[in-house]
């Protein structure tokens, strides 16, 4: 059978090879920026002048200047000024860790704020020491709480991957382009692509979904 | 010779302008009840919350069994966990149930081994009449359940002394009966105890000295016979009027 579709079998490795990388990219950046999110979130809430003055800086950094020119910023700008080489692939993770870690501080900040100030004094009258109440008492609780937020972190980290192709990176855009290019079939690619592109993503929210309902306690939801 | 367990000398918290506690000095022994009343705003919860090293005073020396607590090095959460509180809201750990919200002192703050955490935790709930209800959540509990574990939380770490904030202030009328009968238990059976609240009822039948305040400080000090008979201070005696009010036949 010969259909319009058919050239993609033809091409399979170059799709899954790209596509793997973006799933393996989106999945690490999204759990270093967890990471760094709770991070800068306790910071911003527990630290001091300077570590809240830096921890702001970075966030506004990430989250106020395009996804592309970070890329450019890591993989040409700091590596030329510092005499150094850097490869591609750990250029874009670093770029898209801290991009993801400045917006998840964002949520992780609202969800531990949501843990209210009685259940840490609470925490403090039982003798429960500063570290021992993020652990038990407000990061469990703010983790659950962010699980909805993190449908859109994960959706715009997924996408966010095709910005990758500027800095060289094969991921499944660039893949895409690169079959386009040698079938003449820019159409049916990038059709492809998109489509591909949303049962990805909509696989990782159901999954997400399904998470947050094991996970979820009776009257926690009710917090956001 | 009796012995101290808490006592606060010339306490002053100060938040801005406001002075909430001004120059309060107050002073429990063991197995002693001592009742807070006084209007809502008369620095009783700041007071309270400075007694159990939830804030530090502005100025003045709080005393935990003799010991300055801030002018030695010691560590605050070591002490905090000897000093049960138990708030006006119930603030549980709403992640947690019932039993893990008292186990989580013991594991943590005492140490004890998963098996004597819930041996003791489940006995505490037990006290509080809350054993059945262990595996609930918070949000699963009514507002007086949840109160009950939360003294359930407080008196499992063998505290030297609990104090109660308005433990009943944000509970409807007919839940308030069974979070007094815990206290009054905890009372009858020598348990130290500062509670603040507007309960005459409970504070005439286990109080060993009333202490009335208004505007940050201690207006009247009484044995509740002579307190509630005779308020030796105008302020004392209007402030019951008003509470007494709409109660007849106490």
């Amino acid at each position: 059978m010969v259909g319009p579709f058919d050239f993609i079998l033809n091409y399979s490795h170059v799709f899954i090879e790209g596509f793997i990388v973006s799933v393996e990219v989106t999945l690490v950046s999204v759990f270093i920026g967890l990471g760094l999110g709770i991070l800068a979130a306790i910071g911003d809430l527990y630290g001091g002048r300077i570590t809240r003055i830096i921890v702001n800086a970075y966030v506004e950094f990430f989250r106020g200047s395009p996804l592309i020119a970070q890329l450019f910023v890591f993989y040409f700008a700091i590596p030329s000024l510092l005499n150094f080489i850097i490869d591609p692939v750990l250029a874009g993770l670093i770029v898209l860790s801290l991009n993801s870690g400045a917006y998840q501080k964002g949520y992780i900040k609202g969800a531990m704020e949501a843990v209210f100030k009685d259940q840490v004094m609470a925490a403090m009258s039982i003798g429960l020491k500063t570290h021992q109440i993020l652990l038990y008492v407000v990061i469990p609780q703010a983790l659950r709480i962010v699980i909805p937020a993190w449908s859109n972190e994960l959706a715009s980290m997924a996408k966010s991957t095709a910005a990758l192709l500027v800095i060289g990176i094969r991921e499944f855009t660039s893949a895409s382009k690169t079959v386009a290019a040698q079938t003449f079939k820019p159409l049916e690619t990038y059709a492809f692509a998109a489509l591909i592109y949303f049962i990805w993503i909509y696989t990782m929210l159901k999954i997400l979904d399904i998470v947050y309902e094991r996970v979820k306690i009776p009257g926690l939801e009710a917090v956001i | 010779m009796v012995a101290r367990v808490l006592e606060g000398l010339d306490v002053w918290k100060v938040y801005g302008k406001t002075v909430a506690v001004a120059g309060v000095t107050i002073g429990i022994n063991k197995g002693e009840t001592k009742v807070i009343i006084g209007p809502s705003g008369s620095g009783k919860s700041t007071l309270l919350r400075c007694l159990g090293l939830l804030e530090r005073p502005t100025k003045g020396r709080i005393l935990f069994e003799g010991t300055d607590v801030y002018a030695s090095k010691l560590d605050l959460s070591k002490l905090r966990a000897k000093i049960g509180f138990v708030f006006q809201d119930p603030s549980l750990f709403r992640h947690l149930t019932a039993l893990d919200n008292v186990k989580l002192g013991l594991r943590r703050v005492l140490g004890l081994s998963e098996d004597e955490a819930r041996r003791k935790a489940l006995e505490a709930l037990r006290l509080v009449r809350m054993e059945e209800w262990a595996d609930h959540y918070p949000a699963q509990l009514s507002g007086g359940q949840q109160q009950r574990v939360g003294i359930a939380r407080a008196i499992a770490m063998d505290p030297d002394i609990i104090i109660f904030d308005e433990p009943t202030a944000s509970l409807d009328i007919e839940l308030k009966w069974e979070v007094i009968e815990v206290m009054r238990d905890l009372a009858k059976r020598g348990t130290t105890m500062l509670v603040a609240t507007h309960e005459l009822h409970f504070a005439r039948e286990v109080a060993d000295e009333i202490i009335f305040m208004d505007h940050g400080k201690i207006v009247e000090v009484a044995p509740p016979e002579e307190f509630f008979k005779r308020p030796k201070t105008e302020r004392a005696r209007r402030f019951m009027a008003r509470l007494l009010g709409g109660v007849t036949g106490w």
